[in-house]
Order: structure tokens, then C-alpha cells, then sequence
């Protein structure tokens, strides 16, 4: 998909549409990285494909973290990510699942992870892709006070930015590696 | 009379109100509306919430309307209601299919044994009907009382129907209210169903320790006729084993089954072979090894006719629910019906269970010899195998569980059937891989021929929990010594087919009752350890500590729930008797239990689901479960845990989260572990109850997450609830985050923080 573009939406919604609100795809690292670096409380949630899946000689985890790092992000570490997060030096600022996070996330009052306030945008991965997505789809209907930003190979539609939909491994560590020297 | 007098009058005769077994409680054959109170107090705690699966509406022709961003519909209905009306469409859905099927039993039965034949379910179960009597408020005899029971649900289930039409409700609260009020109405229909099945069949009561009996397709001996049923209806294929028994044929056909009917049938024929669970009915199919197959109801493939042909299996459907447009044969004599399938290869349909039964026991014989069942080797698995491209990756994106399917194919190809035998554990059989496939690869068989054949056991299931068991668990459960009792219900929209074995043997080692129903017990069958053993064959099937029951099929879920209700009635001594709110609420307080629905697929285990959380029995799902776009949490510490102290009649902040919530979604089976832990606790645990359940719970979050659980501070109520093994790391943490001592109390109840009829002092005994 062409940089910027969202999905299409037909000129006579009444009848035939299939939702208006669709992900913003960031095709560029560097875009991505402004995105992540322009926010001013931001949380990272981190799903356990995150400490199963490797990009190339690396795990997904360790990018994240590489992120994590370069904006000193606030995690969340869902399913059973916080025992592997340990392992590489890094405890979580917090523990829930996914959807508790989430249901956290919807009160536009909630004073956020650490009582910092409001997360004005939430990122997303290693979630499982049906799950992550129901989750986006609460986020969007119900919690319009902050942006979502899913950094997923698979691509989200449901969230407010997505990353394009990725096959290649190797243009997937490329991505990483691009929003990771953005933010430093 | 007034007009409330006369609708009196007419529940006390429905209900035989003059039997003084129980005074009458608050709420006999309760309307749509009479426990909305109850259902919006646990709302007030466990706030809906709602991952919409879709942003439109469109059900009705003022739309398509979109609902995005606070849009409402050309009606008026905005997001959070119509996600709550789906909810009640699908609660609906099951609860009509079980309650059908409970119908449909009831009336069969009463045609072979009259509607006065007596309820007996053997000198071991008193409360023969702990649900019905709950909510109802009648004892049933008699299969015509049972009637009765699935008359009030049809009515109840006529206005819910008619909540859902365009211009009807508008709170999402209230459809919430009305699918709890489904969801109870549905566990009506199961236990109905299922008693009269154990009567009308004489299935299995007041017996702990049913047969084993054999799992997996291994188990089929493909050299004689095989009869395949498919479904949750086992009246044909019950009567299919009394004809095998008067021809003298029963070691000479098989009798294989997938989903409910497999159990149900295995509950009166020993010999009978359970298949496997929903997720291996497509593979199944696809092999050919059924020389008929019988479909009943539920959970039955919608293309099995194309299937069938494709094998050369003959089909038989026998419900009217599921009627593939075939001919209806019903009024031909059975000779005739088995040469049109037999000789002429038709598909029928024959509305008679007994006549569907004999057609398809002489049809198989008459079958089996012409057909050559030869199934996929290994070897040409590989070789086919190598026909796959590599690089398209369609099967990946279309694979509904998220498996590298390609990658396990591409590396048969190559030789190596582990990866292919190791998806075939985690795939639920949607077969949605194989139709986007360029190629045609035959994927689901390739699985198939690289997991070979293997061999489990499955136990009968058992029926009703004993009173005789209640009366010796129930005070440990209570007070909390005995950690919890965890029911493993039904669907395989697993993320992996071992995880229910894997967590239910973590649960049975730690001392937890494990109770398990259709295709999770199943599910639990199909895991062998280092000694070739399932977990039906390490742990004794009692209700008890470290005991892993399978209670039956789909419909038998009603006697977890049940034995909850027990222990507020026999253990507690409360009356029961048309008195939902007072029997949940101490259900909610003080009994240890959670279900997990770890595939969650089907409409009907959203009404289970649904109707355990209004008796107050929290609910965990498995990943998929978030399609089920609603569930009930609270928001842990920050929510108000106010209850009544029912020895003071004082309002009490415990300030403890417990249970957390009553309904979550989990990711994985390593956080479901101390999640269905939490899910067990009770305001109402003693303090060595509560120090054994923090006992697991620091120990499987240790194991699993790597430090103390984060939220422990939430769960210690006083010092002496802190576990001694961890007493010095747990007191050094509660005083790093500053944890103050909470009350606990021994009579804690919601029932009297709302508006009820219900009073307090009714909690006392």
C-alpha cells in the first residue's frame, strides 16, 4: 500500500461502507519514529510473540526494548513477557493482560502507568494478531482521547497508525532498525 | 383477584408451590426483569467491556449505519448497546440450541417411557435438580416436570427474541441484564436435558469411577464397518447400539464419535470410540474411514454432504435442525431408505432417530465391503508435499488459529514431517488453508499423515456431583483450604490442543478440583506423559482434591454449576428453593470456583459462559474469546469493594479485589495458570485457606513470570494470610509497597448493597 494511504472507504457510505475510521499506514521508519517521539506520555505493550519470535539472529523483544530505551517508554508487559523482559535487564513498569491494560486505557481519567497521567499513545507489539486487534477496535470506539500505533508486520487496521504489512523478514528488521536510529 | 395474584396462583401450580420440601423463596420462574437488580449489582463492579468485531450495524434497512466515533444508528443505538445486543443474539442462539435439544430429549423420552416415569438418579444425588429448583422453585419427579422446566424457558426466550428487534432496547445494561437472564436460562435447559437423558438411557449416576474408554481415531478399526456421528444428540446413535445389541452386531460395526454425541453415546456403550473433539472433525472426514456418517445437531460442519461425497461415505441427517436440503425419507421403510443409500448412493434425510439408526447400522454393511479406505502414508505425504511453492504464504494469512502453515508444508516437502505433526495439535480443522491453496494441496491430510494415528482415553462421563461429596468438600472449599474447582467446559478454537491437559495436571497437582465437559474433556485425553499415561489414568476421579472428573457432554456443564448450588444448599443448609439471588451471592462470596473456556467457539458456550457469571462463577477464555467482543472486569484496586458484613449488617470496604473479575481473556496458558488462581479466591477464605491459595499463586507467578505477582498487596488481607514457605519475601515486599492490613470477614454478602427483596439476615445460617 502507497505511503499514507488509508483504507478505502466508497462516496456512498450509507450502504455499502464497512467502517470509516481506518489505520493510517506508516510505511517509513523514520515517520514512525517522529510519531513515537512526538508523544508526550507514550506506553509500549508487549505481547508474548515478542519473546518467540526472532528477527533474524535477534528476538523481536530485544528491538522493542532497543526502542523502549531510545524514548525511555513506559511498558506494560502482557501474558508471560515479564520473566523473559527480566532476563535481558529490563523490568516492566507494569504487569496486566491484554485487556486489562486495555480496559485501563479506555478511562480518558486514568492516571496511567506510575500515575504519570494520560497515555496519549499506545504501542502494540507481539500480540497475538485476532487479540490485538479486538483490542485496537475498543481502543478506537472507546477511547478517543489517545492514539494507538501497532508495530506489527502483520499490519492492524484497527489502530490509528499501522505498520505496512511486512512478509520479508529481513525489510521487518530494516523497519526496526530504521524507527530505532530515528529516535536516537 | 388481582391480576399479580392470579399470575401468583398460576406459577405456585406450575411449580406444585403446596410441597413443603423449601418455603417458596423471592423469585420463582423469575421474568425477564425480576433479577435485573442483581445483574446491574454485578455490572456495578464488573463493568462490561466491549471489543467491537465489527463498526457497523446492519440489521435492519435503515442502514447499513456506522457507529464509529460515537455515532449512532438511524434508530438511536450507539456502539456499546448494539455490541451488547450481539452479545444477546448469540447468548440466545445457544441457549435455543440447547434447550431444542433438551426439548427434543424430553419428548423422545416421554414417548418411550411415559411422562410419569420417575427422575431416579441413584441413592448417591438428592438434590436431583439443584438448578431448577434454584430457579424455578420446583422438584422434579417426573419427565413431565422436566417439561415444565423447558416450557418456562421457552417462554422466557420468546421476549428476549423480541428485545432484539430494531426499536427495542436501548441500554446496553439492560441487554447485559437480559443475556445473564439467557445465559440462566440456559443452564435450565442443560440440566433438564441432561437428567433426562441419565433417566431416560440410564446413563451413568452415582458412580465415581466410570470406564475409560477409548480416544482418538487410532482407536478405529478401519477393517470393519465404521458409523460416524457427528453432533450433540445421541438419541439415534443410542438407539443404533440397541439394535447392534438385538442383531448380536455390536463387536462387529464400530461406533466412532466426534463432539457431545460421541461422549453421550460412550455414557451408554462402552464400546463406542470417541474420535476427538470438534477440531478433528474435518480431518476426520477427510479420510474416509466412516463408511456412514449419522449427523444430529450443533457443532456439525455445514458442509459434511460435500465431504461425504468426496470420500464416498454415505450421510445420513436425522434433526430437524439440520436438514442440508436432502429428500426426507422418514415415511419409507428402513429397506427401502438403506437402498437408496446403500445401492443408489443418496444422502437422506430421516426424522425418526430409532429408523435413522437401523438404515445406518445396515447401510454400513452393506457399504463397508465395496470401499477401500486407504489413507495418506508418510511417504506421500512428503512427496505431495513438494508440490507447495514456498513462497505465496496464502495458507499463513488465512490460517484463523495464526500458524506457519506454509513453513511446516514447505519442510515436508522437504523430508521432515515434524513441523506438519506439530501444527496438526494446534490446528482446529477450519480447513480455511486448503481453499486458498493455488496448488490444491490436501493440507489437512498432509497433518494428518504426519501425526499418524494415536491411541488415549478418555473416562465416561459421570453425570451429577454426589451429595455425599458436597457434604466432604464443602466446608474446605468454603473456607478455602481445598484452593478452588475449576470446570474446563467445551470448543476447540484452541491455541494449542495440550494446553487444556497441561494446565488442568498443573491445577489436579496443586490439589485443585478439576471438572471437565465435552470437547475440553476431550482436548485433556489427548496428552500422554513420559509413561504413556492421560491424566484421566494418573488421578482419581472424585470431587475432591486433586480429582480430574470428566462430567460429560456439553449439557452436563449444569452439574459443576450444580454442585456449586449443593454446597450453598446441603453445606450451608440455605434454601435454595426459588432463591437465585441468595444461592449466587453466596456462590459470588464463598465457593472457589471459575470456568474456563479455553477454545471458545460456539454461540452455546457464550450462554454457558454467560449464565455461570450470573450465578456468580467468574469465567476465563482463551484467546479467541475476545471475538466474543464482551466481558466483565473490574478495574482491580481502584474499584469499590464494599460489602455487607451479614453478622453485622454493616457495610464493610474489604478493599480486595476478589474474585478480580468475571469474565477476562488471557493470551496464553502460562498467565491463564495464576489468572484462573486469583479467579478462585473468595472474600470469605479463611486465613489458612487464603495462605494455601497464595501459596499457588506465588508459586506458579515465580515459575511463570519470574518475581512476586505485582498485585500481591491486593490479595493479603492480614499477616497470617501470607504463605510460611514465602513468609520472609512477601511481609519484605508488602512493607516496600506500603501494604496496610485489610478486614476479612467470614460472612461477607453484596445482598443488601442493592435494592432487593432479599434480606439481609436470609444470608445468616
Amino acid at each position: 500500500m502507497p505511503e499514507g494511504e488509508f483504507l478505502f472507504v466508497p462516496y456512498y457510505t450509507v450502504n455499502t461502507l464497512t467502517g470509516t475510521k481506518a489505520a493510517r499506514v506508516v510505511s517509513d521508519p523514520v515517520e514512525a519514529a517522529e510519531i513515537i517521539d512526538r508523544a508526550r506520555n507514550p506506553l509500549y505493550i508487549l505481547g508474548p510473540e515478542t519473546i518467540t519470535s526472532e528477527v533474524g539472529e535477534k528476538l523481536l523483544l530485544e528491538y522493542v526494548l532497543e526502542i523502549v530505551r531510545a524514548n525511555n517508554i513506559l511498558t506494560c508487559a502482557t501474558a508471560h513477557v515479564k520473566k523473559k523482559m527480566l532476563e535481558f535487564g529490563k523490568r516492566p513498569d507494569c504487569v496486566y493482560d491484554i485487556i486489562e491494560i486495555i480496559h485501563f486505557l479506555k478511562m480518558p481519567d486514568w492516571q496511567g502507568v506510575r500515575g504519570r497521567g494520560s497515555h496519549d499513545l499506545v504501542l502494540f507489539t507481539g500480540v497475538r494478531c485476532d487479540l490485538a486487534e479486538r483490542g485496537l477496535a475498543t481502543l478506537k470506539h472507546f477511547a478517543p482521547h489517545l492514539k494507538t500505533f501497532a508495530v506489527c508486520r502483520r499490519g492492524h487496521p484497527n489502530a490509528d497508525y499501522t505498520a505496512p504489512v511486512i512478509p520479508r523478514m529481513e525489510k521487518w528488521r530494516e523497519y526496526l532498525e530504521g524507527i530505532i536510529r530515528g529516535l536516537y | 383477584m388481582s391480576k399479580t395474584e392470579k399470575f401468583r396462583e398460576k406459577i405456585n401450580g406450575i411449580i406444585r408451590a403446596e410441597e413443603p420440601w423449601e418455603a417458596v423463596g423471592h423469585t420463582p420462574l423469575p421474568l425477564v426483569t425480576d433479577l435485573r437488580n442483581w445483574d446491574f449489582r454485578l455490572m456495578k463492579t464488573y463493568r462490561p467491556f466491549y471489543a467491537p468485531f465489527c463498526d457497523l450495524c446492519c440489521l435492519c434497512n435503515f442502514g447499513k449505519c456506522d457507529l464509529t466515533l460515537d455515532r449512532k444508528g438511524a434508530c438511536g443505538i450507539d456502539m456499546a448497546t448494539q455490541q451488547a445486543r450481539m452479545i444477546l443474539i448469540s447468548c440466545l442462539m445457544g441457549a435455543a440450541a440447547h434447550g431444542a435439544h433438551g426439548r427434543h430429549l424430553i419428548e423422545h423420552l416421554i414417548e418411550k417411557h411415559g411422562e410419569n416415569h420417575p427422575l431416579d438418579l441413584g441413592d448417591q444425588v438428592n438434590v436431583e435438580a439443584p438448578i431448577i429448583r434454584t430457579v424455578l422453585g420446583l422438584k422434579p419427579k417426573t419427565l413431565g416436570d422436566l417439561r415444565r422446566a423447558v416450557e418456562y424457558v421457552e417462554r422466557e426466550l420468546i421476549h428476549l427474541v423480541a428485545a432484539t428487534h430494531t426499536g427495542q432496547e436501548g441500554s446496553n445494561l439492560d441487554y447485559e441484564s437480559k443475556a445473564f437472564h439467557c445465559g440462566m436460562l440456559d443452564h435450565v435447559a442443560l440440566e433438564a436435558c441432561d437428567i433426562a437423558q441419565i433417566t431416560g438411557f440410564n446413563y451413568p449416576t452415582s458412580v465415581v469411577e466410570t470406564p475409560l474408554v477409548e480416544l482418538g481415531w487410532g482407536t478405529i478399526d478401519r477393517t470393519k464397518p465404521v458409523i460416524l456421528l457427528v453432533g450433540h444428540n445421541a438419541a439415534a446413535a443410542n438407539s443404533m447400539t440397541d439394535y447392534l445389541r438385538r442383531k448380536n452386531l455390536l463387536d462387529k460395526v464400530e461406533l466412532a464419535g466426534i463432539c457431545c454425541t460421541a461422549l453421550d453415546t460412550t455414557r451408554y456403550n462402552e464400546g463406542a470410540k470417541v474420535v476427538g473433539p470438534l477440531a478433528q472433525q474435518r480431518f476426520f472426514l477427510k479420510t474416509g474411514i466412516a463408511d456412514v456418517i449419522v449427523a444430529d445437531e450443533q457443532c456439525v460442519l455445514t458442509d459434511i454432504p460435500a465431504l461425504a461425497k468426496e470420500t464416498g461415505a454415505a450421510l445420513i441427517a436425522w434433526s430437524d435442525k439440520i436438514c442440508y436440503g436432502l429428500d426426507n425419507v422418514t415415511e419409507k421403510e428402513t429397506g427401502e431408505i438403506v437402498k437408496m443409500i446403500a445401492g443408489e448412493k443418496k444422502q437422506v434425510l430421516v426424522l425418526d432417530p430409532d429408523k435413522a439408526a437401523q438404515a445406518a447400522v445396515e447401510a454400513a454393511l452393506a457399504l463397508a465391503p465395496t470401499r477401500k479406505k486407504t489413507i495418506l502414508t508418510p511417504e506421500q505425504a512428503v512427496e505431495i508435499a513438494g508440490r507447495c511453492r514456498k513462497k505465496c504464504e496464502k495458507c499463513n494469512q488465512n490460517c484463523a488459529n495464526l500458524l506457519p502453515v506454509g513453513t511446516a508444508v514447505s519442510q515436508a516437502g522437504e523430508g521432515n514431517l515434524e513441523p506438519l505433526a506439530d501444527l496438526f495439535r494446534k490446528c482446529t480443522g477450519c480447513g480455511k488453508c486448503e481453499a486458498a491453496c493455488d496448488f490444491n494441496l490436501p493440507i489437512l491430510k498432509l497433518m494428518a499423515a504426519a501425526a499418524g494415528a494415536e491411541k488415549y482415553k478418555v473416562r465416561v462421563g459421570r453425570g451429577p456431583i454426589h451429595d455425599v461429596e458436597i457434604r466432604k468438600v464443602g466446608s474446605p472449599i468454603v473456607l478455602g483450604t481445598i484452593p478452588g474447582v475449576v470446570l474446563f467446559a467445551g470448543c476447540s478454537n484452541y491455541p494449542d490442543v495440550g494446553d487444556v491437559a497441561w494446565m488442568a495436571e498443573e491445577l489436579a497437582r496443586r490439589k485443585y478440583i478439576v471438572c471437565l465437559s465435552g470437547c475440553a474433556a476431550m482436548a485433556a485425553g489427548m496428552y500422554k506423559d513420559a509413561d504413556g499415561k492421560t491424566i484421566y489414568e494418573k488421578y482419581p476421579p472424585s470431587f475432591d482434591a486433586g480429582g480430574v472428573l470428566n462430567v460429560g457432554s456439553c449439557v452436563s456443564n449444569a452439574h459443576v454449576v450444580g454442585a456449586a448450588i449443593k454446597i450453598a444448599n446441603i453445606f450451608a443448609a440455605l434454601p435454595g428453593r426459588a432463591n437465585f439471588e441468595l444461592i449466587a451471592d453466596y456462590i459470588l462470596n464463598r465457593v472457589g470456583a471459575c470456568a474456563v473456556v479455553w477454545g471458545p467457539y460456539s454461540q452455546k458456550a457464550l450462554a454457558i459462559g454467560t449464565g455461570a457469571i450470573r450465578w456468580g462463577i467468574p469465567l476465563l477464555l482463551g484467546p479467541h474469546g475476545a471475538k466474543y467482543r464482551r466481558l466483565f472486569m473490574s478495574k482491580k484496586e481502584y474499584d469499590d469493594w464494599t460489602v455487607i458484613d451479614g453478622r453485622t449488617e454493616q457495610l464493610v470496604d474489604t478493599r480486595e479485589p476478589t474474585p478480580e473479575h468475571m469474565a477476562i481473556v488471557v493470551e496464553t496458558r502460562e498467565r491463564a495458570l495464576p489468572t484462573m488462581i486469583k479467579l478462585c479466591m473468595r472474600r470469605n477464605d479463611t486465613s489458612p485457606g487464603r495462605a494455601i491459595k497464595l501459596h499457588q499463586y506465588i508459586s506458579v507467578y515465580k515459575e511463570h513470570l519470574g518475581t512476586l505477582p505485582d498485585d500481591l498487596q491486593n490479595f493479603v488481607r492480614t499477616e497470617r494470610d501470607v504463605p510460611l514457605v514465602y513468609k520472609k519475601e512477601v511481609l519484605a515486599y508488602l512493607k516496600a509497597v506500603g501494604w496496610q492490613p485489610k478486614p476479612a470477614l467470614s460472612l461477607p454478602t453484596i445482598i443488601g448493597t442493592y435494592e432487593t427483596k432479599v434480606p439481609v439476615s436470609a444470608t445468616l445460617r
